[in-house]
């Protein structure tokens, strides 16, 4: 019935059939997840593992390569859960699997791991407080690590949105748990370290211890150790403890927390500082024009002119008083003064040189001329009288001696002069 | 990048605000210089804040693995 009894008495050689064997264990049972029981671990110092998986009745060969991450430190009698393909080893005529990933079984033994990596990693100090860097203090970017199809994703961008919409939210899907999810949680963290970012959050929603596994593995540790921006560590709920939590510089209870820690300065908190501002300046320049309007009231409802008048009052009051004592003096004075006046204005009138008209005398023209004592007149020249009452051209007839004579010769007035009878 | 462009318009508006306000502070300035730089911080101050009540958050993606396992 079997294809490997040859049909002829013909022997093969022992590589063909264990060719045979290969393909038919590789390709008829190829990939395998076993629990069993570590036994006789060792690692080479390849850095390849070899050790046996066993349960009570049975036991199998297993290897697992050095690029094979290996998220605890296995030791003999713990129970382990394996992933890997089945082969066979010619050289030995071996079957064996080779494993890709393995992780503890039991919640004991995953206690146990987790306390085992915990203690190695406390011992290198990756733990001190002073290796921690202190979260910026107003972040502007942040860059996140976790399940794109997570509820924690949700969280954290909601509290981030209605906190501070302004931050510059870098999101990097990361697996966060299963096969190399582990891996590919430190590359995010290196990518969003490349990034150049303000802070970083790794994280998830609550799970399992299991879930949470790859939180406690070493390749996340010294991925968060080596990068230069701040990591909070937000995995599961408030109970749930993993080693990142450790390492990171800040560990927060949920990724809801970790979204408040990136968000310190929330749009409420500015808007606030505007509107303290606003009314800053509106109280300012408020005050400034209450004060001018006070002083411009103070002229439109007369306060400030009545000071002014009132002053002026004053004023005139000690003028007036000052005024009051002097005067009688002044006006005695004055009255002499008016006196003379009078008199001299009397005498200036008297001297008038038209004043004895007055008085009947005349002034006798000739062409617009005055004639003066020593003009002559001639008989037929034409002279012009002029009266106090009226003013007449005359013709002169004749020409004679003077009949009335002025008292003295030299007496200097044209009145008894020239005048005609 | 415009994201990026307003993040930097609204803090040169922070920044010129705060200016502002110290000098109307100080109070040196004439009246009309006064209302003048009222007149600009309120307009500032009115930017920032309707720039800041309509934010909203962008996310910018880093590609990562596409073959994601969903967590429960």
């Amino acid at each position: 019935m079997s294809i490997f009894v040859p049909m002829q008495d013909q022997a093969v050689s022992v590589s063909e059939l264990t060719y045979v064997i290969k393909g038919l264990l590789e390709e008829g049972i190829g990939d395998v997840l076993v629990t069993g029981e570590i036994s006789n671990f060792k690692q080479h110092s390849s850095g390849h593992r070899y050790f046996t998986l066993k349960d009570a009745d049975a036991q199998i060969g297993a290897v697992m390569w050095r690029t094979r991450s290996l998220p605890f430190l296995p030791v003999d009698g713990m129970r382990v859960i394996v992933r890997g393909r089945l082969s066979v080893y010619p050289p030995q005529g071996k079957y064996q699997i080779d494993v890709s990933a393995m992780r503890p079984e039991g919640v004991g033994d995953l206690h146990r791991a987790f306390e085992q990596l915990r203690e190695a990693l406390r011992a290198r100090g990756l733990f001190d407080a002073d290796r921690k860097a202190q979260l910026p203090r107003r972040p502007r970017s942040v860059g996140i690590a976790t399940s794109q199809t997570g509820a924690a994703l949700q969280d954290m961008l909601s509290t981030i949105n209605r906190r501070y919409p302004l931050l510059d939210v870098v999101f990097r899907p990361t697996l966060v748990q299963g096969d190399g999810a582990a891996e590919d949680i430190a590359r995010a963290i290196a990518e969003l370290d490349a990034a150049k970012l303000d802070v970083i959050i790794i994280g998830r929603g609550g799970g399992s211890l299991e879930d949470l596994w790859s939180f406690n593995t070493e390749v996340v540790a010294m991925a968060i150790v080596n990068a230069r921006t701040p990591i909070i560590s937000a995995v599961g709920h408030e109970t749930d403890v993993t080693i990142s939590d450790f390492v990171a510089d800040a560990r927060a209870e949920t990724p809801t927390a970790a979204a408040v820690l990136v968000t310190p300065i929330t749009i409420d908190d500015l808007i606030e500082a505007l509107d303290d501002r606003m009314l800053g300046m509106t109280t300012v320049v408020r005050t400034r024009i209450d004060d001018m309007l006070e002083t411009a009231a103070s002229f439109v409802d007369g306060r400030a002119a009545r000071r002014v008048t009132e002053r002026i009052h004053l004023r005139q009051q000690r003028i007036d008083d000052l005024v009051t004592r002097t005067s009688r003096g002044i006006r005695h004075q004055t009255h002499l003064l008016q006196q003379r006046i009078e008199h001299t204005v009397q005498y200036l009138t008297s001297l008038h040189p038209l004043a004895p008209l007055r008085r009947g005398y005349a002034v006798i023209e000739r062409n617009g001329a005055v004639l003066g004592p020593n003009d002559c007149v001639h008989a037929g020249d034409t002279l012009v009288v002029q009266r106090y009452t009226e003013s007449s051209t005359v013709r002169v007839s004749a020409v004679g001696q003077p009949t009335i004579l002025p008292p003295h010769n030299d007496y200097d007035g044209n009145e008894s002069k020239d005048t005609i009878a | 990048m415009a994201t990026k462009a307003k993040t930097q318009s609204l803090e040169d508006k922070l920044k010129r605000l705060e200016e502002v306000a110290s000098l109307l502070d100080r109070g040196e300035a004439s009246i009309d210089e006064q209302l003048s730089m009222y007149e600009e911080g309120m307009r500032l101050a009115q930017e920032c804040r309707t720039y800041l009540e309509e934010a909203e958050l962008k996310v910018r993606r880093l590609s990562g693995e596409t073959d994601e396992v969903d967590e429960d």
